[in-house]
């Protein structure tokens, strides 16, 4: 602080002490000027901000601290103030340039007071260095820009939702996936526009339910199909996080999505190939089968017949007709065709095409059934189908006709190579087993040909086969459904002779109804 | 023919056409005896029981033709009527091969299984009258000591006397004596008579 004189007309030396500690101690520099620009005052933080000593700075004109234009201009702005008392910096902030002594300029906010003592008008500017502020600032929007475009290069959806279920952020790919601009977006209720109407319900009780938890390590992982603007469904998978304020209020979220729509479409294909060839192989085991499938609705056939032309026969007869034996043979004929028509329901179901669908029921009944269609090829092949199940119920869930499909095709493997090792007796047997590891065991045990040593694992790969007929998808079709069960295929050499093939189903921990 | 000495038996795996079967014999007046498999039927059934078998030829352990051949080893004569479900065409020739009167593909017409079981009953009983004949002629040939059995067959050859004396190195007049006593015992009225006897004994042979 310069000591030089002070007007010290009205001031008293208490004062004066205390206006110079003041000005000693302010972070901001204070510039006191007269009424023709020229420095009075120049505090130790002006020196540090300007370069200039007060020593230096005092007596010259304030402008040499301004960049041009001001500093041409600023003895102008005085007088035009001090001529009609309009002012456009006095007593409001304002951001400017200011110059180091060395000519170089940094940014400040300058507020100017007017000093109203004694006669003339004096002035005080108190100058704020920007400096750091603005670098903050630029680091901010800097750091604000990097965020923005790292949004807009993620290959992956950024969506921001209020706790409203407004959009307040998407990101690029976001608004190409949906063919929207980020501001039709923004602001829109997400649910009630974007999201299908169908999903539209759960998804809205979802979000609430989310939102409800507060709990920010909690992330929700969901599919859901949006619809864009060409008004067809994309589907998404969502993994979603809560945005939660500084109080650990939740504000919202924000939610990463992926366009799964593609893959969706081809696993959908591929499905649909898997269930046409899963249902064509069954047509073709079918068909193997149906000498045998045609035996057995022969024989029903054959005694509706017999029986009716023995009652016609009866009828016909002496007129001494026993009614009581002719309505036995009626019954009879009731009971054959409902024999009839259990094969071919169990035929059509097995031959019929459709969705998947799994029940619960016990491994017992699943083979049982089974036996209806696998008994009469076996007859014919002259094979003895044994069967023999574990008597405590072990549910499983499973799509019946399905694993009925790969149980057939593991018999009818199994009575093949009872034929092809010629020598008799023929004995294919079907048993079940409880595992340790909560799976179920189902096992065809043959005394056939067995399995060639380098073929054991081959046999599962597709369109390979030993035998002349057959498609060769037989097993390679069973493992996959096995598979998509949870369980596993497998085969083993019988003793002494013949192969044991056996699959695994996870038990159902269901109540089996 | 008389229904009530003959048998018709059935054989089929399949309860409700083997119960079929036996109510539409019994209301045609057929004593019927039914099996469930083909050893059941083998065990119970002696040879010298007339009538006929109606067999289905699938089932399981010994299906219908291994009881074909089982009953043949066994010389039984049973015609047997087969039945089956179609498809069965090499199964059929090797059943008719091997002797069935018949092959009936289910379901069948009743008066065509009835028809088939009338002939095969009557051919059974022809079957046992021959052989029955033929047990008699053999008896009656087996009286017949080795020389005159030696002299029997030069006669059916057609030799004279004089040749089968000059072959057995004896006096024709012995040849005679012999040449009497075998038209007596087998009861021959005339030479062709015995040459029709002694073929019949050679075929069943």
């Amino acid at each position: 602080m310069s000591s030089s004189a002070t007007p010290a007309s009205s001031v008293t030396a208490h004062a004066q002490l205390e206006l110079k500690a003041l000005l000693d101690t302010a972070v901001d520099a204070i510039i006191i000027i007269d009424d023709r620009g020229r420095i009075e005052q120049f505090n130790p933080s002006a020196e540090r901000m300007f370069g200039f000593s007060a020593a230096e700075a005092i007596g010259q004109d304030v402008a040499i601290l301004m960049p041009e234009p001001h500093r041409t201009r600023h003895g102008d702005y005085i007088a035009r103030y001090l001529r009609t008392g309009e002012g456009h910096v006095l007593g409001i902030g304002r951001e400017v340039g200011a110059r180091r002594r060395d000519g170089s300029v940094f940014p400040a906010r300058v507020s100017l007071g007017e000093l109203r003592t004694g006669g003339s008008a004096r002035f005080v500017g108190f100058v704020h260095d920007l400096t750091e502020a603005k670098q903050a600032q630029v680091d901010l929007s800097e750091a604000h820009r990097r965020a923005q475009s790292y949004l807009d290069l993620a290959e992956v959806i950024l969506l921001a939702l209020d706790a409203s279920g407004r959009v307040t952020m998407i990101n690029r790919k976001g608004c190409e996936v949906l063919g929207f601009t980020e501001s039709e977006l923004l602001g829109q209720d997400w649910i009630g526009r974007r999201v299908q109407e169908s999903a539209r319900e759960a998804v809205r009780s979802a979000f609430a339910t989310y939102l409800e938890s507060g709990d920010p390590e909690l992330h929700a992982n969901h599919e859901t199909p949006i619809l864009a603007r060409d008004g067809r469904p994309r589907h998404i998978a969502w993994r979603s996080s809560l945005l939660l304020d500084d109080a650990g209020r939740v504000v919202g979220t924000l939610s990463s999505g992926e366009d799964v729509t593609e893959r969706r479409q081809a696993e959908e294909e591929v499905q649909r190939s898997r269930d046409r060839l899963t249902h064509v192989s069954r047509l073709s085991t079918m068909g193997e089968m149906a000498g045998g499938l045609a035996h057995e609705i022969n024989q029903p056939l054959t005694a509706i017949s017999v029986y009716a032309q023995a009652g016609a026969r009866l009828l016909k007869g002496d007129g001494s007709t026993d009614t009581a034996e002719l309505a036995t043979v009626l019954e009879q004929i009731s009971a054959q065709a409902i024999r009839a028509g259990e094969v071919i329901r169990r035929l059509r179901a097995m031959v019929k095409r459709r969705p998947t669908e799994r029940t619960t029921l016990d491994c017992s009944q699943l083979v049982g059934e089974l036996i209806t269609l696998a008994e009469p090829d076996a007859r014919a092949s002259d094979v003895v189908l044994q069967v023999n199940l574990v008597d405590t119920p072990l549910p499983v869930h499973v799509d019946v006709v399905q694993i009925q499909q790969v149980l057939l095709n593991l018999v009818r493997n199994a009575i093949d190579a009872t034929v092809a090792a010629a020598d008799a007796p023929r004995r294919v047997e079907i048993r079940t087993a409880a595992l340790a590891d909560d799976n179920v065991e189902v096992s065809v045990v043959d005394n056939g040909c067995g399995l060639p040593e380098q073929a054991s694992e081959r046999i599962f790969e597709p369109f390979f086969t030993t035998k002349t007929t057959g498609t060769g998808l037989g097993l390679s079709i069973s493992r996959r459904i096995v598979r998509d069960h949870g369980g596993r295929l497998y085969c083993a050499a019988n003793e002494p002779r013949g192969a044991i093939f056996s699959f695994t189903l996870p038990l159902s921990t269901e109540e089996h109804p | 023919m008389n229904k009530s000495t003959t048998t018709v038996f059935v054989v089929d795996d399949d309860a409700p056409v083997r119960d079929a079967l036996r109510l539409l014999l019994r209301s045609t007046g057929h004593s019927v005896e039914s099996y469930a498999s083909a050893q059941e039927f083998l065990d119970a059934y002696a040879d010298d029981r007339p009538g006929c078998l109606v067999l289905d030829v699938r089932m399981p352990g010994m299906n219908g033709l291994d009881l074909q051949d089982r009953l043949n080893e066994r010389r039984a004569i049973l015609p047997i009527i087969f039945i089956t479900g179609h498809g069965d065409v090499p199964m059929a020739v090797e059943a008719l091969q091997a002797g069935a009167m018949d092959f009936l593909q289910k379901p069948f017409r009743d008066a065509d299984l009835l028809d088939r079981i009338a002939a095969a009953l009557e051919k059974d009983a022809a079957n046992r009258r021959d052989l029955l004949e033929i047990g008699h002629i053999a008896q009656r040939f087996e009286e017949l000591t080795p020389r005159e059995r030696a002299v029997m067959e030069l006669i059916v050859e057609g030799k004279p006397n004089k040749v089968i004396a000059g072959d057995l190195g004896i006096s024709q007049r012995t040849v005679e004596i012999h040449r009497a006593r075998v038209m007596e015992k087998t009861q021959a009225g005339s030479l062709a008579h015995l040459v029709r006897m002694y073929l019949r004994l050679q075929e069943s042979a």
